[in-house]
């Protein structure tokens, strides 16, 4: 299993997956059913997640197909130039979910401004996302090229898109911005592990006169941090594409990051929580929680440690 | 070259020369250099989370958080400034020309000493005395935790500067 394999196997989630969350977030609406509205949520959120490894193996896939008979690497740069720009309005529609899935409990109705922003945002990252796909689809199919070119949409929005060469050199061109970003990538991570590291350290344990629930009021500033760590992470790759993507460590800490949200979304939907929820102070968690908290626990220390061993950046960049 | 060796101890070459240092430096091992750099990572993660989180609880996020309940995470604090003073000292082992000769290495020592001594101080005045009211408490414990969040993101911020504002990589080779 190489990048192009990975990457098809990635890249359909967000356009399909976007376009159903679409679908059942419009008949939440409708229908007012709030089942169908957190659905629809969960679904943009885990193609937020999705979305991440699908870009990162774009990347690989660039450098293995680049050269072989028939590729035009114009068509290559606009299907890049695409994904740079429909990636953000994914993680925009995903952050927005996160927050409705946080309120959700705590409001009896949605959330106006957010129900609105979900739906301009998912709407958007749909088309863009389907312009992604289809500008990717005619680096292979000769068969499907030309269509839409030349159209006033197509236009208007390779205005917008970032020119992949020039969004990469500016991220690099200016070593304080570089270090900027590697210091709210440290940043974030010290609000990830002080809330959401120590909301798993008392669920296995440790200072078992907080109340679990209590400390869940914190989880919202780790996940500030995670937002924080994402979009400087991304903005460090999209400077550096080609040494990332062959850096071992870098694709394992992508999966371990991916694998540890995954923890922690399963300690809220599988009811973890709420059983540790009704604990009083001093009391032991339930153990398929400690179960889950251990693992994620486990899996963010492995994000940082496979974080620094990604290793010549300090240098190469420094110098 | 010249001019390096004028300005650089020569203490430093010394230092760099024994087997510990260029071990640290040079091997290949993935227990080397960057092993050290994982720990010192990992100690920073287990000291200003806990107090960041403390920090926040003071200054009114998460309410319902007991203050007192949260004494033992000292213990992990204390534990994560062990662990980064003992891989700092590595660190500085690896590179000692590259880390005396940046005026942002003493920057960082000194911000470090504040934010231990406001660690303690935090520890002293809010968790060591059980007598005091939970208003009492609060009024002494803002200007703390202000204080515990600028210095610790300025102790982040001048360590990982040190990656792009040395002089000498080694003794006598620019960086």
């Amino acid at each position: 299993m190489d990048f192009p394999h990975l990457h098809l196997l990635l890249n359909h989630f967000p356009i399909i997956g976007t376009i159903v969350g679409v679908g059942l977030f419009l008949t939440s609406l409708v229908a007012k059913t709030e089942d169908v509205r957190l659905s629809s949520l969960v679904v943009f959120v885990a193609m937020a997640l999705l979305t991440i490894p699908a870009f990162i193996t774009g990347v690989g896939a660039q450098e293995k197909i680049v050269s072989d008979a028939g590729i035009s690497n114009d068509l290559i740069q606009r299907h890049e130039g695409s994904a740079e720009l429909s990636v953000w309005f994914m993680e925009v529609t995903g952050a927005l979910a996160v927050i409705a899935l946080w309120q959700s409990p705590r409001r009896r109705t949605p959330v106006r401004w957010n129900t609105f922003a979900i739906l301009i945002f998912s709407l958007l990252t749909a088309g863009l996302m389907a312009r992604t796909g289809n500008t990717g689809g005619e680096i292979r199919h000769s068969e499907i090229r030309s269509a839409e070119e030349g159209t006033a949409a197509d236009s208007a929005l390779s205005h917008f898109e970032p020119s992949p060469a020039k969004f990469t050199r500016l991220m690099i061109v200016n070593k304080w911005w570089w270090a900027f970003m590697m210091d709210m990538h440290f940043i974030g991570l010290v609000l990830l592990i002080g809330t959401i590291g120590m909301l798993n350290l008392r669920v296995l344990g440790f200072s078992k006169q907080v109340p679990i629930g209590a400390l869940n009021r914190l989880v919202p500033w780790g996940i500030a941090g995670f937002g924080m760590n994402l979009i400087t992470g991304m903005l460090a790759f999209i400077g550096m594409p080609t040494f990332y993507s062959h850096d071992i460590a870098f694709v394992l800490k992508i999966a371990a990051i991916l694998l540890a949200v995954t923890a922690l979304a399963l300690f809220y939907v599988t009811g973890a929580f709420r059983d540790c929820e009704a604990l009083e102070p001093g009391e032991d968690a339930p153990l398929h929680a400690k179960i889950i908290a251990g693992t994620s626990l486990v899996l963010w220390f492995a994000v940082i440690v496979l974080g620094r061993y990604i290793q010549p950046l300090q240098d190469s960049i420094a110098r | 070259m010249r001019e390096a060796s004028l300005t650089v101890p020569l203490f430093l070459n010394a230092l760099e020369q024994t087997g510990l240092s260029t071990w640290l430096r040079e091997s290949e091992s993935i227990f080397g250099f960057y092993f050290i750099l994982v720990f010192h990572t990992i100690g920073l993660a287990l000291v200003v989370g806990p107090n960041a989180a403390i920090d926040l609880r003071i200054l009114g996020v998460a309410p319902e958080i007991p203050v007192p309940a949260l004494r033992n995470w000292f213990n992990l604090m204390w534990l994560g400034l062990a662990i980064n003073v003992v891989s700092g000292i590595f660190l500085v082992l690896a590179y000692p020309s590259k880390a005396f000769t940046n005026p942002d290495f003493y920057l960082k020592l000194t911000l470090v000493g504040f934010a231990i001594w406001n660690l303690q101080r935090m520890k002293r005045q809010l968790f060591d005395d059980a007598t005091q009211s939970e208003s009492a408490m609060f009024a002494k414990g803002r200007t703390l935790a202000v204080w515990s969040l600028v210095l610790w993101a300025g102790v982040i911020t001048a360590g990982r500067l040190l990656a792009y504002t040395c002089s000498y990589l080694v003794y006598g080779v620019p960086c």
